[in-house]
């Protein structure tokens, strides 16, 4: 190998590397090609992006003003809004300092009427009234035509006086009341036989009126219809005493020359009698009357009826009474002078013996009634406990509880009680002066009115709303009741 | 009971007269002895009627309230009359035990000293001397029975504020013992007020369902046996309602509910003091001697 063989080596390398840097040359104008085009590619990004984000920034920029503006409008609209109420505000307080002020002034001057001076204070409607007067002729006649002359009574035939009589005729005297008015006198005669039983000069018996007689432990008050129009000279009242096995004594017992048609009788406690009354003139006494049972466990009383609310009813047996709640006519409520009108009430019979006394009331959870005692001349208008002449228990029904007040003159104690009672032990003691009210299936004492009984009080019974109460008496009183 | 004797036995049962005065026909007497329960000297007060000269009579304890002592009762309470009347031996035994030298027992007025809560208590450093609750139940009637002319069955139990919440409970945890039952301004619910909070949680610890077993009104929820028939006079006048300290409210509405009797009045102008107790004592003890007389 020589220089010739070095001499093409050489040639090939070097034709070789020729190819080689005319390639490289090509690729490097190639990557030139490329570089420009890139460039020229982001260039025109570059402006497009700027062109758009300056677009959006206009746009923003816009709104933003839009929105300012639209702000700043309201804001003043609110401002002006404000700045008027206080104006109007500012006006008012002015206003209310004048209004201050003259009614100061006013008050302040010595005339406190002078203001009304500037007011128009004539009347809309005429005083006169234009309805003529009523015509009373009608009235009139009535009156003139009432007949005031009452009936009168029995006249008296007088004793036959020593010689006024002859064969063939007879002086009859008699006498009349002075109030009576008479007209003339009609006589009638018949002639007697001999063998007559002069008994038709006897008096007829007297009736006893069963619902009108009380007791109590030590007494008892009968009263009785005269049983005679002629005038009777005085009563007999009998009494026996009934055994435990129901036969009556033998022993009787007469109180003579009662002369009035009640009488009140001393008795032993706790037993059992047969009364009855004879009427007694100049020609001797009736026969007895229809005897009645009494007996001294305890105290005992009718109601009086007459005395009643028009409201009320009453059982058979006359110890149960009724507040319905069917509204009554206006004529039903023909009121006597002794009946309560507005009190849904009724009294008891006096108890005119003093002492002890005691009896109960039966009553349901839900009636509200009254319970206790009043004098004779407790106000019919009024309601119990509501006076001074009255003192009683009374149960309120509230929609969340039980009320019970203690009411004398309108004021009661503040109590709460927290089971209700049903059955009711009402306990009088004259000689102490109280009034006890007690829970009878508890034996429990509820309270005591402390007072000083000027005069006999009846019981009194009353209901606030629709319901029943039955009075039971004649019971002796239990021990604890007088402790 | 009277037929005992045991030396050790006399000895807790000996009683040392303190003093003696006549009142109302009878004696008020104070005697002093050494209890088992509280662990100290006690005393207390006994009054003994004329009747109990020749008869047993039936017994009243009286529970008195916060900082009282067995004196307070005897000198301003007015039993003495009503109770020679009715023929009642009257015991009024002190508010807590005395002497006993626990840290901080006269810190406080409405704890400690002169406010024992009639409970026995659980927790240090109570629970050794402050047994009140067993004293009054159990120590105190047998001694009373050992050494006075007593009905042993013809018991009943009153008392004021503390002494209220005292006697209440006491006669419903113990249905029957005690045959009457009344309280003056008494602490209700206990539970529900500062003073028988603070009492409670000093006595018988933070866990409050043992304070129920000394709370009236949750221990009427509960109740059953004999009927009772409560009587309570309260003050309107008085601070301690306004400062909800009291609370008969809640007591009258669960024996509302459970149909427990009580009389509850309202007494107006009246405060928390012995004038209003001396003015209504009549009435309580005529109450006790429906029962105890019966």
């Amino acid at each position: 190998m020589t220089f010739n063989c070095f001499q093409s080596e050489t040639v090939t390398i070097r034709n070789r590397l020729q190819g080689k840097i005319a390639e490289m040359e090509s690729f490097a104008g190639h990557l030139e090609e490329i570089f420009l085009t890139v460039e020229e590619n982001f260039g025109r990004q570059e402006q497009h992006l700027e062109q758009h984000y300056n677009d959006v920034l206009q746009t923003l920029s816009q709104r933003y003003d839009e929105r300012a503006a639209g702000l700043e409008e309201e804001k003043k609209g609110k401002l002006e809004a404000l700045y008027n109420q206080l104006l109007a505000c500012g006006q008012a307080m002015d206003a209310s300092k004048e209004l201050i002020e003259t009614a100061q002034e006013v008050y302040r001057s010595q005339d406190k009427r002078l203001f009304l001076k500037e007011i128009d204070l004539t009347l809309a409607t005429c005083l006169e009234f234009n309805t003529p007067l009523a015509d009373l002729s009608d009235v009139k006649t009535m009156m003139d035509s009432i007949n005031v002359v009452p009936a009168p009574s029995a006249p008296v035939i007088n004793p036959q006086m020593p010689n006024s009589a002859t064969q063939t005729s007879l002086r009859v005297c008699w006498s009349l009341f002075s109030d009576d008015t008479v007209e003339y006198y009609e006589l009638y005669y018949r002639p007697v036989l001999e063998d007559m039983p002069a008994d038709s000069t006897l008096p007829s018996p007297p009736v006893i009126k069963q619902r009108e007689c009380t007791s109590c432990p030590e007494a008892a008050l009968i009263r009785w219809e005269s049983g005679n129009t002629n005038p009777v000279d005085s009563y007999t009242v009998e009494l026996s005493e009934m055994g435990t096995d129901g036969t009556e004594s033998s022993v009787t017992e007469s109180i003579v020359a009662v002369p009035t048609c009640q009488c009140l009788i001393q008795l032993q406690t706790g037993r059992r009698y047969l009364i009855s009354v004879r009427a007694v003139n100049i020609g001797g006494p009736s026969v007895r009357s229809e005897a009645i049972t009494v007996s001294t466990t305890g105290t005992f009383f009718y109601l009086l009826e007459d005395s009643a609310h028009p409201c009320l009813s009453f059982s058979e047996d006359g110890f149960t009474i009724f507040y319905g709640d069917e509204e009554l006519p206006i004529s039903a409520m023909a009121l006597g002078d002794n009946t309560f009108t507005r009190c849904v009430a009724v009294l008891g019979d006096l108890i005119p013996v003093r002492g002890r006394h005691y009896w109960e009331v039966e009553v349901d959870d839900g009636t509200e009634f009254r319970i206790g005692v009043a004098y004779e001349d407790t106000g019919r208008n009024s309601y119990l406990g509501a006076n001074n002449t009255s003192w009683c228990m009374r149960h309120i029904l509230t929609p969340s509880r039980h009320k019970y007040e203690f009411l004398h003159n309108g004021w009661s104690p503040d109590l709460r009680i927290t089971v209700n009672p049903v059955r009711i032990g009402v306990a009088l003691d004259y000689e102490r002066g109280t009034l006890s009210f007690f829970n009878v299936d508890l034996e429990q004492h509820l309270h005591t009115f402390h007072c000083h009984f000027g005069n006999y009080v009846h019981p009194c019974f009353g209901m606030d709303n629709p319901g029943a109460l039955t009075v039971h008496n004649g019971i002796e009183a239990p021990e604890y009741t007088f402790i | 009971m009277d037929n005992v004797s045991h030396p050790f036995y006399d000895t807790l049962m000996a009683l040392t007269q303190v003093s003696s005065n006549k009142c109302a026909g009878g004696f008020q007497k104070v005697f002093e002895h050494e209890s088992s329960e509280l662990r100290c000297k006690m005393k207390f007060a006994v009054y003994l009627p004329p009747k109990a000269d020749t008869a047993k009579c039936p017994v009243m304890y009286w529970l008195s309230g916060l900082t009282c002592t067995e004196q307070n009762f005897i000198t301003k309470a007015g039993s003495q009359l009503p109770a020679a009347e009715h023929g009642i031996i009257i015991v009024a035994p002190d508010t807590s035990p005395r002497g006993c030298n626990i840290e901080g027992e006269d810190e406080n007025w409405d704890f400690g000293t002169g406010a024992g809560f009639y409970v026995d208590s659980t927790e240090d450093p109570w629970k050794t001397n402050y047994r009140m609750y067993s004293y009054v139940t159990t120590e105190l009637p047998k001694l009373i029975n050992a050494n006075f002319p007593t009905d042993p069955d013809r018991m009943s139990i009153s008392g004021h504020s503390m002494g209220g919440h005292g006697a209440l409970i006491c006669a419903l945890k113990n249905p029957g013992k005690y045959k009457a039952v009344s309280a003056f301004a008494p602490i209700c619910n206990p539970m529900q007020c500062p003073w028988g909070q603070k009492a409670f949680s000093g006595y018988l610890g933070s866990d409050r369902s043992t304070w129920e077993a000394y709370d009236a009104t949750v221990l009427a929820a509960a109740y059953s046996g004999p009927q009772l028939d409560i009587l309570i006079d309260q003050g309107r006048d008085d601070q301690f309602l306004t400062a909800s300290q009291l609370l008969p409210d809640n007591l009258i509405a669960v024996c509302s509910e459970k149909k427990i009797p009580v009389v509850f009045r309202l007494q107006p102008g009246y405060d928390h003091s012995y004038f209003f107790i001396y003015s209504f004592m009549h009435d309580h003890i005529k109450h006790h001697a429906k029962y105890l007389n019966a």
